[in-house]
């Protein structure tokens, strides 16, 4: 539930700044900057506070073991929302070259990771996109038809005081094709001009007057009384896994996993959704259908034996290298020898069967039982390869550096 | 779905986000605005390393000194906070030998939305008002509460030493 500056500032600006944007050289506004990559607003997902950011800066940043928190007020979240594809078709409209820019630039890093986005339709927006353009091509052209565009100024004229400004504008711009209008920002269900818009966790935004609110079922309780809440709680999380249908993450109590999606991402369900059987497609592109099965993944380790193997942090492939990497170096940072060890006691042989496997393969290991477990052991293996490059660079051996990255 | 966006495999992962946090750390050198009597800027070889350089302000004991930082941003960065290090040793309660500050935001309290300009910031404050009730150092601490006169003599021939 949220209300949202970006809208109104696209309410309070669509007249005066359009007219401004040159569309050779597009002056992003501080409004769709997000706040993490600093850049143009991709995919935007609206948090429950209000808050912008791209689909994969909120996914990066959110906390996969307990609650997230949004990275401008802090504000607790525990449902990764969706897309609001509103606010993305508008940045589509507003700013065509970088947005289309920016998507591109974001594919290749998903392919380059091989998992995806949900995908929108953006690249073909001009074909598929048809009905919202042409909408808007009936509202400039013809003036009986511009309803919309009168009562935005009963309802709002404070917004959006310049109506004559903004007729005049659109007698002018019809090379103009993809200028926004206020059809492109309406209420959903009064089918008014959005004012104080709030965004539901589904991604869909309305008036917050005729949006219902809508409560989510809580896990978590404050990170106050994390102690408590995770002695009764700890042996149902299960840390990096979320929910594809509601989103909640990390699932709390029972995960069921699909067992015909091939995505990287893979494709979980937490206990309510599973009974209610989703029928969308995952929210990373996964091509899940009703006919593909699940199981029940077992209860997640429990507390110290996630301590101990987080500790270890090598339990996943590929560890053999940073590990090799660190003790070569003098002095790594505390624990990071230890680790070794008990990586060996917890899994002896572990480096060696690693060391054989290629980058690609090592999401294999998801499959096994734990795979809940073991992404978390990722995180830990990025620290380390996150010390053995600082010391590497502080070292200034910029070619042994290279020579470990992948080849891609 | 699973936590791959930031844990695709060890070795995927450090392709795409270091050119992630490069280009990130790119936009920030950019828009760099440096608190007063400060600066900061990446050393050759790596944007992912840079050094910051403070003048002890006026009025306070450090004045007349010279403060070298070095900033060292993580390959996920902004996920995970840049490491900040004194190079030039000082006498603070908030520092200790080796060099590492105690900055909430450095640690617990660090959000992908904070820059490096915010960090500097924080720096600053802890230059001009220690922060006794968070010491690296507690003794130095005691003092600073207990007899500022002393602490800041101390602090005083410390910059005098180190810093000049």
């Amino acid at each position: 539930m949220s209300f949202l500056n970006c809208f109104s500032s696209v309410m309070a600006n669509n007249s005066s700044n359009c007219l401004e944007l040159d569309h050779h050289e597009e002056t992003i506004s501080d409004s769709f900057i997000c706040c993490v990559c600093l850049d143009l607003l991709y995919k935007p997902i609206v948090l429950e506070c209000g808050h912008v950011s791209c689909f994969w800066c909120v996914h990066k940043s959110m906390d996969m073991v307990h609650e997230s928190h949004c990275p401008i007020c802090r504000n607790p979240y525990h449902y990764f929302p969706n897309i609001c594809e509103m606010l993305h078709f508008l940045l589509l409209k507003m700013y065509p070259l970088a947005y289309k820019r920016r998507g591109k630039q974001i594919l290749e890093e998903e392919t380059a990771r091989n998992c995806f986005s949900p995908q929108l339709d953006c690249e073909e927006d001009n074909s598929t996109d048809g009905s919202k353009p042409s909408q808007d091509a009936n509202a400039m052209s013809d003036p009986a038809s511009s309803s919309c565009i009168t009562r935005v100024g009963e309802n709002s004229s404070k917004m959006y005081s310049n109506g004559s400004d903004d007729i005049k504008e659109k007698d002018l711009s019809a090379i103009n094709k993809e200028k926004v209008s206020s059809c492109d920002v309406l209420c959903p269900a009064c089918k008014e001009l959005l004012y104080r818009p709030a965004v539901l966790n589904c991604g869909h935004g309305s008036n917050s007057k005729a949006s219902a609110k809508k409560s989510f079922i809580t896990p978590f309780r404050g990170s106050e009384d994390f102690i408590p809440w995770w002695n009764e709680h700890g042996s149902k999380v299960h840390a990096g896994a979320g929910c594809d249908y509601c989103g909640m993450c990390p699932i709390v109590g029972n995960r069921y996993r699909c067992l015909d999606c091939v995505e990287l991402m893979g494709f979980d369900l937490c206990g309510n959704c599973y009974n209610t059987r989703s029928k969308r497609p995952g929210r990373f592109n996964q091509q899940h259908t009703l006919d593909h099965k699940f199981e029940l993944v077992k209860q997640p380790d429990n507390l110290q034996n996630l301590m101990v193997r987080l500790v270890g942090g090598h339990l996943i492939d590929s560890s053999g290298a940073p590990v090799l990497a660190i003790s070569a170096i003098e002095d790594p940072p505390d624990g990071w020898i230890a680790v070794e060890s008990v990586d060996d006691l917890v899994n002896p042989g572990n480096n060696v069967a690693a060391a054989d496997e290629s980058p690609g393969d090592m999401h294999d290991d998801t499959d096994t039982q734990d795979g809940s477990i073991e992404v978390e052991f990722v995180d830990a293996l990025e620290v380390s390869e996150d010390n053995a490059a600082s010391l590497s660079h502080l070292d200034h051996n910029i070619d042994q550096d290279g020579n470990k990255d992948p080849p891609f | 779905m699973m936590n791959t966006g930031s844990s695709s495999g060890g070795r995927t992962l450090w392709a795409s986000t270091t050119s992630g946090s490069g280009k990130r750390i790119q936009k920030e050198l950019k828009e760099l605005d440096c608190p007063p009597l400060s600066s900061a800027g990446p050393i050759a070889y790596s944007i992912n390393h840079w050094l910051a350089t403070f003048l002890g302000s006026p009025g306070t004991p450090y004045e007349g000194g010279i403060f070298f930082l070095d900033i060292l941003f993580p390959n996920e960065y902004p996920f995970k906070p840049p490491k900040v290090m004194f190079k030039t040793r000082i006498y603070h309660c908030n520092v200790d030998s080796s060099g590492n500050v105690y900055l909430d935001i450095l640690k617990d309290g660090w959000s992908p939305a904070l820059t490096i300009s915010q960090v500097l910031l924080a720096v600053r404050s802890i230059f001009l008002t220690p922060d006794p009730y968070n010491a690296l150092v507690p003794s130095i601490a005691h003092l600073y509460q207990v007899d500022r006169k002393r602490h800041d003599e101390l602090a005083a021939e410390w910059t005098h030493r180190f810093a000049k």
